[in-house]
């Protein structure tokens, strides 16, 4: 019940977060999610069993799935690899918004051949964006 | 001497292509064609008479597909035109190609002919697919390369072609189901041929779709004119023997057991003629040389799909017949025309003259096989006709049907006669033309030579080819061989010879008025073509595609990302549906609830945070939560894992932080509204949905044989962490490539990419600033702490079998440690992170997987072995581990190194890619910042 309350819980702070137009924000959503993913993964196995898989002997009316660990472990890291990623993401290419453009002298402008295209438009938020370079 | 080695001989000739070019260059043509020759005559050797051959290696038992191939008469012949006239074209191609090293042409000429071999072999559904692919691959790469305008006709070309393969497939997969076997003589001979008409008529329309599309029947005719852009030999190879008779081979196959629904003789005859009649029209429309012959093979496959759709016995020997003639006058042609190329440098029937006086051999040639073409005495084309109109009139269905096709079959024969003449009687006539001197055009003219002298040869001695075209006709027609008439030049006089000579003699006639006949002709016959109609096709479906991709086209996060919530968000409403009450034990257990509350702390403050550092540092409290949720749930290598995942995501995010400025961007009301909105209702069904699937069952039966076996068979007793290394190794296998993957492009992204400079403000503001004087406790505790952290990693690596720890945690303290040195250095270089991250994390693969080597010694890939070396149980799970360790530690260093250097510094950044930016300067900067910090 609590846990299930938890999970409810990480899975609308990481929804809200998701939805937002900062990149930053974005990524806090994904590792919020994560949280979530792993736990409902976790409570397949039951969530009433709690002592740890360990020793030999038969198992114990109250020995938690071990399965469900391994595959929340492996999970947790790889999670991690794309946390990694999403925020080498963050800081790549030019600013998104005026907010993150760092006050200082502008990086200078690389040819477009090898950062992709310039587009101008409206997203779906109906905020008009400005020029803006697609990382490919 | 077996089939399969034949096969193997001839695949095995396209990895020699390499060499061979290199050694003798163009001549390895010469060692190709005596490969395919050595095949045929081993294959002549394997067959005895008309017997038939089985064989059958398992390829994949479990879903009853085997390597199956069968030799009978059928496959005898086409084998043998496959690999005869690919012999020849070999030849050929030595003096006709220009390169000096066509490694690329030879490799895929072979491999073409090793994937037609296996196509007429094949005795298996699945395979016989399979072959039917690969030369679809194999001609879209022979015309795709031909040149720079071969692009689009190679596309259309691809496109007929794969459609017709899906509808071959869809075949092969209902034949499959309803039999429930893929080998092919058993499922051909299955009683629901006769039984279920539905199925019948259903397989006879797939297959004769897939086999009209690669035999250029209409409406699918237009690529093989398309595809002339190719090469002489090419196009010779792909209307004589390889590609467009693969069409026919397969009707042929199917021709028994089709031919129980009334759809197919009704498709067949209608389409065939149908084609016969346009393709004849269309060459004499035609004035350039190899598209009136492309019009040509369309119009001759066309009698030939018509009489296969007759499918009495005689009706089987005239395709038989029909196949050898067409492949051996039509190959002659094609590479005539590739002579005139060479020698006149043009194929416009317009502009070539005075063959006859020029090249008076190689016009006596071209002569041959157009008789051949036109069916006149004594040429095995002549007894091909006589033996199509013999078996159109014999058809069972009625005599008045018979006599419609085979009147429809002779206005074909008389287009056929008067394109054939008009193109000798243009080319031979007049004063000798310039001709070129072209190398040795020796091989070129013997190539042409024999196919054009066989042609004619085996009509005259036509009880040669008797053998082989009564057992081909046989085995398709269910007959025996005996029942197969002979071969024979004169028939006497009967209505067929009548019909030969009224359309000969209508023939000469057309080509006599070709004036006026030229004028009737000389307009479009229809307001499309087909090769429009494919690009067309082509163009809109990509089209399409683009206006479909144009709708959701925009770079802002949310837009994508709201679509999966919702849908997701709407399928778990389908948890109501099969909603299964409330878990049995609803009693919380206090410490969950004050978890719950210290998450939902965390939460609402990442959600609520203006500024960054607050989010980040909030997440990590949830964080936390969640690793003593996993804690108290009874999981501690996770709560490990969780605990130190969560301080090296901070970490990193520090670095990135740092980059950015320290406030978010204020946000629209409206925005927050809808998000709250969706957020709120993706929780409820999150709630729900954990309610629905938890405390409702026992532990599984899997975990149940993990917890008494584990221990047992490997030896540990940390049962997760033998998950991970022993039962689910591939899995982890799997993951660390996952891990590496991202290493990989983390790199490649910051890189090509450079990270945005620090900001001076988050720099300038932040009271932590100064890294010597903050880190001064740091630094000295450094010290002990590292060195003690690096041990404390070892030792969780060597008892993760049995205790918790392992490979995954284990590299994550090692990380742990090196984030801590990193941070406590004085300036932001620290020389710990400049490490091969890279090769350590391709390492930790290699290990992985040799270990997983290691056990194909026992039994299998991954089994790890064990063995007791002084009372110490040892296990080649541990260096699995050890390839855990070093691949996750790759990922993370690769991180740290790369988020957390100045940009100037990395490899490829601003440094390297504006000189207006020297490094020097760049170093000079970093000095003088280092030389303030001390």
């Amino acid at each position: 019940m609590i846990l299930a309350l938890t999970i409810g819980v990480l899975v609308t702070g990481a929804v809200y977060l998701l939805l937002q137009r900062d990149f930053l924000r974005v990524v806090l959503g994904f590792v919020l999610l994560s949280h979530a993913i792993n736990l409902l993964l976790f409570s397949s196995g039951g969530i009433n069993r709690r002592t740890e898989p360990l020793g030999g002997g038969p198992p114990s009316t109250d020995t938690a799935d071990p399965l469900p660990q391994a595959f929340v472990l492996t999970a947790i890291v790889i999670a991690f690899a794309i946390t990694i990623y999403l925020l080498a993401l963050a800081v790549t290419g030019r600013p998104r918004t005026p907010q993150d453009r760092p006050p200082e002298p502008a990086p200078p402008e690389q040819p477009a051949a090898e950062t992709g295209t310039t587009t101008t438009g409206t997203d779906r938020t109906g905020e008009p964006t400005e020029p803006q370079e697609v990382t490919r | 001497m077996s089939l399969i080695l034949v096969l193997l001989l001839v695949a095995g000739l396209v990895p020699l292509v390499p060499v061979l070019t290199r050694l003798v260059g163009r001549q390895a043509g010469w060692l190709l064609g005596a490969g395919l020759l050595l095949a045929a005559v081993l294959l002549t050797r394997v067959g005895p008479g008309s017997g038939t051959i089985s064989e059958s290696v398992a390829w994949m038992p479990t879903v009853d597909v085997s390597l199956r191939l069968r030799l009978d008469g059928l496959s005898m012949l086409f084998a043998l035109l496959v690999l005869g006239i690919g012999a020849v074209i070999m030849v050929y191609s030595t003096s006709y190609l220009t390169g000096r090293r066509p490694t690329g042409f030879y490799a895929l000429m072979t491999g073409f002919a090793a994937a037609m071999l296996l196509l007429v072999l094949a005795d298996d559904l699945v395979v016989l697919w399979v072959a039917w692919e690969l030369t679809t691959v194999c001609s879209y790469l022979l015309i795709a390369r031909s040149g720079p305008n071969a692009g689009g006709p190679a596309t259309r070309t691809l496109l007929v072609t794969v459609a017709g393969g899906l509808s071959l497939l869809g075949a092969v997969a209902v034949v499959a189901a309803k039999t429930g076997t893929t080998d092919l003589t058993a499922a051909l001979a299955h009683p629901s041929w006769s039984g279920d008409p539905l199925f019948a008529g259903t397989v006879a329309a797939l297959v004769a779709v897939a086999a009209m599309t690669k035999a250029a029947q209409f409406p699918f005719h237009s690529w093989l004119a398309d595809a002339m852009v190719a090469p002489a030999p090419v196009s010779a190879y792909l209307h004589a023997a390889a590609m467009v008779k693969a069409g026919i081979y397969l009707l042929m196959v199917f021709a028994g057991a089709a031919s129980h629904s009334p759809l197919w003789p009704v498709l067949l005859v209608s389409v065939g003629l149908l084609t016969a009649l346009l393709g004849g029209l269309f060459a004499l429309q035609r004035h350039d040389m190899k598209e009136l012959l492309a019009y040509s093979t369309v119009s001759q496959l066309g009698l030939l799909v018509a009489v296969i759709g007759i499918g009495t016995t005689e009706a089987m020997l005239a395709a038989s017949v029909h196949v050898v003639a067409h492949a051996l006058f039509k190959s002659a042609a094609f590479m005539h025309v590739g002579l005139m190329e060479r020698r006149i440098g043009t194929r416009d029937l317009r502009r070539l003259r005075g063959l006859g006086r020029s090249m008076p051999w190689a016009a006596t040639m071209i002569a041959l096989a157009a008789a051949s073409m036109a069916g006149i005495l004594p040429t095995l084309g002549f007894i091909s006709k006589e033996l199509i109109f013999e078996a159109l009139l014999g058809a069972p269905a009625a005599a008045a049907i018979g006599w419609l096709a085979a009147l429809v079959a002779t206005v074909g024969a008389v287009l056929t006669m008067a394109y054939s003449a008009r193109l000798i009687l243009t080319i031979l006539p007049g004063p000798a033309p310039a001709a070129r001197p072209w190398r040795e055009t020796a091989s070129m003219s013997a190539a042409i030579s024999l196919t054009a002298l066989a042609g004619a040869g085996f009509g005259i001695a036509a009880w040669l080819l008797t053998d082989l075209v009564a057992a081909a006709a046989a085995g398709t027609a269910g007959t025996t061989v005996d029942q197969v008439g002979s071969l024979y030049l004169w028939h006497g006089f009967s209505v067929p010879l009548l019909l030969s000579v009224a359309a000969i003699t209508a023939g000469v006639l057309l080509t006599v008025w070709r004036g006026p006949a030229d004028r009737l002709l000389d307009r479009r016959l229809f307001p499309g073509s087909g090769v429009r109609a494919v690009q067309a096709l082509h163009d809109g479906t990509i089209a399409v595609g683009r206006r479909v991709g144009a709708a959701t086209r925009t770079d802002a996060p949310a837009a994508h990302l709201a679509v999966p919530v919702a849908l997701l968000g709407s399928a778990g409403l389908g948890v109501l549906a099969i909603w299964p009450g409330w878990p049995t034990t609803m009693r919380p257990h206090a410490i969950d609830v004050g978890l719950l509350v210290v998450l939902v702390v965390g939460v609402v403050t990442v959600v609520r945070a203006r500024v960054r550092l607050t989010a980040v540092i909030a997440a990590g409290v949830v964080g936390f939560s969640v690793a003593v949720w996993f804690f108290v749930l009874g999981a501690s290598d996770v709560a490990l894992t969780q605990l130190l995942v969560e301080i090296l995501t901070v970490v990193i995010m520090v670095l990135v932080l740092r980059r950015m400025r320290p406030h978010f961007a204020p946000v629209r009301a409206r925005r927050t509204i809808l998000a709250a909105g969706v957020a709120l209702a993706a929780g409820t069904t999150a709630t729900l949905t954990t309610l629905a699937f938890t405390g409702h069952r026992p532990l599984s039966p899997a975990g149940e044989y993990f917890l008494r076996e584990a221990p047992g068979l490997t030896g540990g007793t940390n049962i997760v962490n033998t998950i991970l290394v022993d039962f689910r190794a591939l899995d982890t296998l799997g993951e660390l490539v996952v891990l590496a993957v991202g290493a990989l492009a983390v790199t490649a992204l910051l890189t090509a990419n450079p990270p945005a400079a620090d900001n001076p403000l988050t720099a300038a503001r932040n009271p932590l600033s100064d890294p010597l004087r903050n880190a001064v406790f740091l630094t000295v505790l450094d010290r002990l702490l590292v060195p003690l952290m690096l041990l404390g990693s070892l030792y969780a690596l060597l008892r993760g079998h049995t205790a918790p720890g392992g490979g995954f945690i284990a590299a994550l303290v090692g990380a742990c440690a090196l984030a801590l040195a990193y941070l406590s250095a004085a300036a932001n270089r620290s020389g710990l992170l400049h490490r091969p991250y890279l090769a350590i994390a391709g390492s930790g693969i290699v290990v992985a997987v040799g270990t997983g080597l290691l056990g194909l010694f026992d039994a299998s890939f991954l089994r790890p072995l064990h063995a007791e070396l002084l009372g110490v149980k040892l296990t080649t799970a541990l260096i699995f581990d050890v390839g855990v360790y070093l691949a996750v530690f790759g990922v993370i260093l690769a991180a740290l190194r790369l988020l957390g250097t100045p940009s100037a510094d990395l490899p490829g950044g601003p440094a390297r890619n504006h000189p207006r930016q020297p490094r020097t300067a760049q170093r000079a900067e970093v000095r003088e910042a280092e030389g303030a910090v001390s």
